[in-house]
């Protein structure tokens, strides 16, 4: 899987360094050096330093989800219910990942009658991929980008948006009335919030004047003011916190959690798109729904929260912290916030995050148009 | 349709036949009744007129509408040596002590009878069930299929002449998959979903068959008895003195149990005649309230569950809270659910000692409640999301609800003032000071709150008892009166008791026939009547508004298929 996604992930590398012509690849250039390729790589070399590149992001940002699912959740989720959770299975109950890993992977795959093969195959595959091609230009730090292209906020909505295409296929698929339910709920509610939350970048890119990820990330660098010596840098949190939280909210729908997890609502349409999902496919779609959250919490700190940028501690490591705070804030409101009903989704959706993206969309304009 | 008959109340209130200063007085009833009395009998708790079998409508019509018995409390069927028998019990919601019985005796060979459900709504389900265990049916019934046994059952096993032994074969044809019907046609726009028998919402084993347009509910129906254990029949093959006790716990298992208890308590001792000692119901009065703070914590903590989505922290408070109170009453009963600890005539036994240490345990919980409770208020109540969730949503009209006998904090919920431990007293609630909580919102919200003011009210009443019982002089804490070792109530004596338990109105209908086991034993379960409103309270309605007004009904499945 992960191979397969690598694999994904230097294609769509490949056709990005062929199509624009001044994009570049830190990462593999890194790595190519790392290897002795020397400074001017042939196309054999590269691939093969992408797919090195590919290999290790993928690897990590799995990690990382296998850490999350099986237990930092559990864990944040008792810290909020007074409970302890894991802690029988080696340290702080860590090994539960590996238990859990075994647990699943060696499960019965169950095909149910009537589904339709292969488009019900595809859609995990489709979940988790996804996802994992996002980050494929976020620059993480200590020059951890795969790619640059100079549209690259593009690319991260275009190929998270595919998601969405994933849950749709495996409601159908499944030949179960819950999962059609929840994947039409999961195509509603997608459409009622990628339009506020792509809106919402675009203020973002209004202020920097570029789509290319890493120069949004440069741009917040600038200092916006000094507080007894200590310089505040330019985040664009700070300069415009109201996006910054226009963002959030319409992210929480985007990864489907409390208040937006209406595609799943275990209590009313059991799980909704994943219902008929066991074994090794549930596990594809419970990384993608991850995978998700990181990579939202991968481009809310792009955009808004100075990328890996941060005192003392390694950009990569700055960068991890960052996407974790968010991991933790779609963990709390899952805690503690109800459900809205579908209807009320899209009306909040329509009726209320447009016109507020549009407003602050138009309001930057015009900040950005007096200041220049 | 009744319902939707115009009713001036305020008009109907003033010439009301029958209510006099003393109670009811039967001849003046007997006498609008007129002709339609063919008999008149005694029953312990009231009066019964026996009618025709095809003239149930009409006299039930005119006890609603001139005598003021807007409450079809219950329904028991039985069948005696020569005859079939469905007895109504009458109520008022403004006075549950005025009751009134109908008994309508039918042939064993042709076991027909009208049907009362176009005068009270509730009647559906309860001869449903009649004609399910009994055997009798009911004319003018708009759905008369079985209700609590699987479509093709054999037989009507609570028949004098049922074979307990005869195996049920059902041919293949019969065994036809009920569900299979489904809604994919080219002219339907709707589609056919089961929610249950396995579902995270549906509180245990219940099976809703729904039918939705896009997200609304345009038809559901609950089907029930996935959890039918016999009950009815088991304490009818039990002695009264002790063997009964122990199966109320298993009806109502949210740990409310005391209540449940009390209700099969409060109708054999009436029926047996038996006193109570004083101290004994300050015990038992704590105790019910105990268990029935346990169940609305249960009831409000599984309800945010329904409406919050995960397991989120309120469901996790809310256990937590119970919990403490299990502690309470395993100290007292030595048992954290099924505690059969109320015995005919009084308790099992006394408090624990130290007793001090016992009522600084109560008191130390009584202390931490109110905020505890804030903290609901301020987690629930005063959440904005769950507040566009609840606010108007599952909404019952009081009219509604007393049609379909809602009672407990359902009732409540809708407004109507309809309380059993003030209306009708028992124990020791008369003497203690207290509150009956209305809520006028007649939603999903209105009942929640309800709950977490029952709930303060529930303490306010342990605090008393605690008092009470803490200064209670040693010579006197007497906790069982003289009970004959084998009851054998007067034969042929009926009653029908009721309490008021945590979902509601719990009543119990026994028949003696002179020996030491009840000839008929029936439960009138408030959680039956309750869950029959939620047609009412989610067509139209979205589906999650639906899982969450089914949550706010509150129903243990283990009381509503008994």
């Amino acid at each position: 899987m992960v191979g397969m996604v690598g694999l994904l992930e230097g294609l769509v590398l490949q056709s990005g360094s062929a199509g624009g012509g001044t994009d570049s690849a830190p990462f593999a250039d890194a790595i190519g050096g790392l290897l002795g390729f020397g400074a001017n790589m042939g196309p054999g070399e590269t691939l093969i330093a992408a797919f090195i590149g590919a290999f290790f992001i993928g690897n990590l940002m799995l990690a990382m989800t296998g850490v999350a699912g099986p237990w930092a959740k559990r864990k944040i989720t008792a810290a909020f219910t007074d409970r302890l959770a894991v802690n029988r299975v080696g340290p702080f109950g860590l090994l539960i990942i590996v238990a859990d890993a075994v647990r699943l992977l060696s499960k019965e795959l169950i095909v149910p009658d009537g589904v339709d093969r292969p488009a019900w195959d595809i859609a995990p595959i489709l979940m988790a991929g996804s996802a994992l091609l996002g980050f494929a230009v976020i620059p993480m730090g200590n020059g951890i980008q795969l790619a640059d292209p100079e549209t690259g906020l593009v690319y991260v909505f275009a190929v998270s948006s595919l998601a969405s295409l994933g849950l749709v296929t495996a409601g159908y698929a499944s030949n179960n009335k819950y999962s059609l339910l929840g994947g039409l709920r999961s195509v509603a509610q997608n459409l009622a919030y990628e339009i506020p939350l792509v809106l919402t970048a675009a203020s973002v890119v209004l202020f920097a004047g570029t789509l290319q990820m890493s120069e949004i990330v440069a741009a917040q660098t600038e200092p916006l003011f000094a507080i007894a010596g200590i310089a505040i840098p330019s985040w664009y949190a700070f300069v415009n916190p109201f996006a910054f939280v226009l963002f959030l909210a319409a992210n929480l729908a985007e990864v489907g959690r409390n208040p937006f997890d209406i595609p799943e609502a275990p209590t009313e349409i059991v799980a909704g798109y994943q219902t008929e999902y066991s074994s090794v496919y549930f596990v594809l779609m419970y990384l993608g729904e991850f995978l998700h959250i990181f990579l939202g919490g991968a481009i809310i700190a792009t955009l808004f929260l100075g990328g890996p940028a941060g005192p003392v501690l390694p950009g990569i490591v700055w960068f991890i912290i960052k996407i974790w705070a968010v991991f933790l804030f779609t963990q709390w409101a899952r805690s503690a916030v109800p459900r809205v009903r579908i209807d009320q989704l899209i009306e909040i959706g329509w009726k209320g995050m447009l016109v507020l993206a549009f407003a602050n969309l138009v309001l930057t304009a015009i900040i950005v148009g007096l200041i220049a | 349709m009744s319902l939707e008959d115009p009713r001036d109340t305020e008009a109907l209130e003033e010439e009301l036949v029958g209510v006099t200063n003393e109670g009811v007085d039967y001849d003046a009833l007997e006498d609008l009744l007129g002709e339609h009395v063919i008999g008149r009998e005694s029953h312990l708790n009231a009066e019964a007129f026996v009618i025709r079998p095809d003239e149930v409508q009409e006299v039930l019509f005119t006890l609603r509408d001139q005598a003021g018995f807007d409450h079809l409390s219950n329904l028991s069927a039985q069948e005696y040596e020569d005859r079939y028998e469905s007895v109504y019990h009458l109520k008022k919601y403004n006075d549950p002590t005025q009751e009134v019985t109908v008994v309508v005796p039918t042939t064993k060979r042709d076991p027909r009878s009208q049907s009362a459900e176009p005068v009270y709504r509730t009647a559906d389900w309860h001869e449903r069930e009649a004609y399910d265990l009994i055997g009798i049916e009911y004319d003018d019934h708009p759905d008369l299929r079985r209700i609590l046994l699987p479509e093709t059952w054999q037989g009507h096993p609570m028949g004098l002449d049922y074979d307990q032994d005869q195996p049920q074969v059902v041919s293949f044809e019969n065994h036809a998959n009920p569900l299979e019907e489904d809604h994919q046609d080219a002219e339907s726009d709707t589609m056919f979903i089961n929610i249950g028998p396995h579902h995270p919402a549906t509180h245990g084993v219940l099976h809703l068959k729904t039918v939705l347009d896009g997200e609304q509910v345009a038809d559901v129906d609950p089907d029930i008895g996935y959890l039918h254990r016999c009950e009815e029949q088991m304490a009818q093959s039990s002695k009264y003195r002790k063997e009964i006790m122990p199966y109320p716990d298993r009806w109502d298992y949210s740990s409310a149990g005391i209540l449940n208890e009390w209700s099969y308590a409060r109708a054999a001792e009436d029926l047996a005649d038996l006193e109570v000692p004083e101290y004994a119901q300050v015990i038992r009065t704590m105790a019910a309230e105990l268990s029935r703070m346990a169940g609305h914590m249960l009831a409000v903590g599984t309800f945010a569950l329904d409406v919050y989505g995960d397991f989120t922290a309120i469901f996790q408070y809310a256990f937590r809270d119970r919990e403490k109170i299990l502690n309470l009453l395993e100290d007292l009963t030595g048992q954290r659910l099924m505690f059969n600890y109320l015995r005919l005539g009084g308790v099992a036994w006394d408090l624990p000692e130290p007793r001090e240490e016992y009522f600084e345990k109560l008191r130390d919980f009584l202390d931490e409640l109110p905020q505890t409770v804030e903290e609901y208020h301020s987690l629930l109540s005063s959440n904005e999301i769950f507040q566009i969730r609840c606010v108007d949503t599952g909404v019952l009209e009081p009219d509604v609800a007393k049609s379909y006998g809602a009672t407990g904090p359902i009732a409540r919920g809708s407004g109507i003032d309809y309380d059993l431990r003030r209306d009708d007293p028992y124990g020791y609630y008369p003497e203690l000071d207290w509150d009956v909580i209305t809520e006028d919102g007649s939603d999903n919200y209105a009942r929640v709150l309800v709950r977490l003011q029952e709930v303060e009210q529930s303490a306010r009443i342990i605090e008393q008892c605690v008092d009470l019982l803490a200064e209670w002089p040693e010579e006197d804490r007497e906790i069982q009166s003289n009970v004959p070792r084998t009851l054998r109530p007067e034969e042929d004596a009926e009653i029908y008791r009721a309490v008021e338990a945590a979902k509601g109105e719990l009543g119990i209908y026994m028949r003696s026939d002179g020996t030491d086991s009840p000839a008929r034993f029936k439960i009138r379960s408030p959680c039956f009547s309750n869950l029959q409103t939620l047609p009412e309270l989610s067509e139209g309605e979205y589906i999650p508004d639906m899982v969450a007004s089914l949550g706010s009904l509150d129903i243990i499945l283990g009381e509503v298929d008994r």
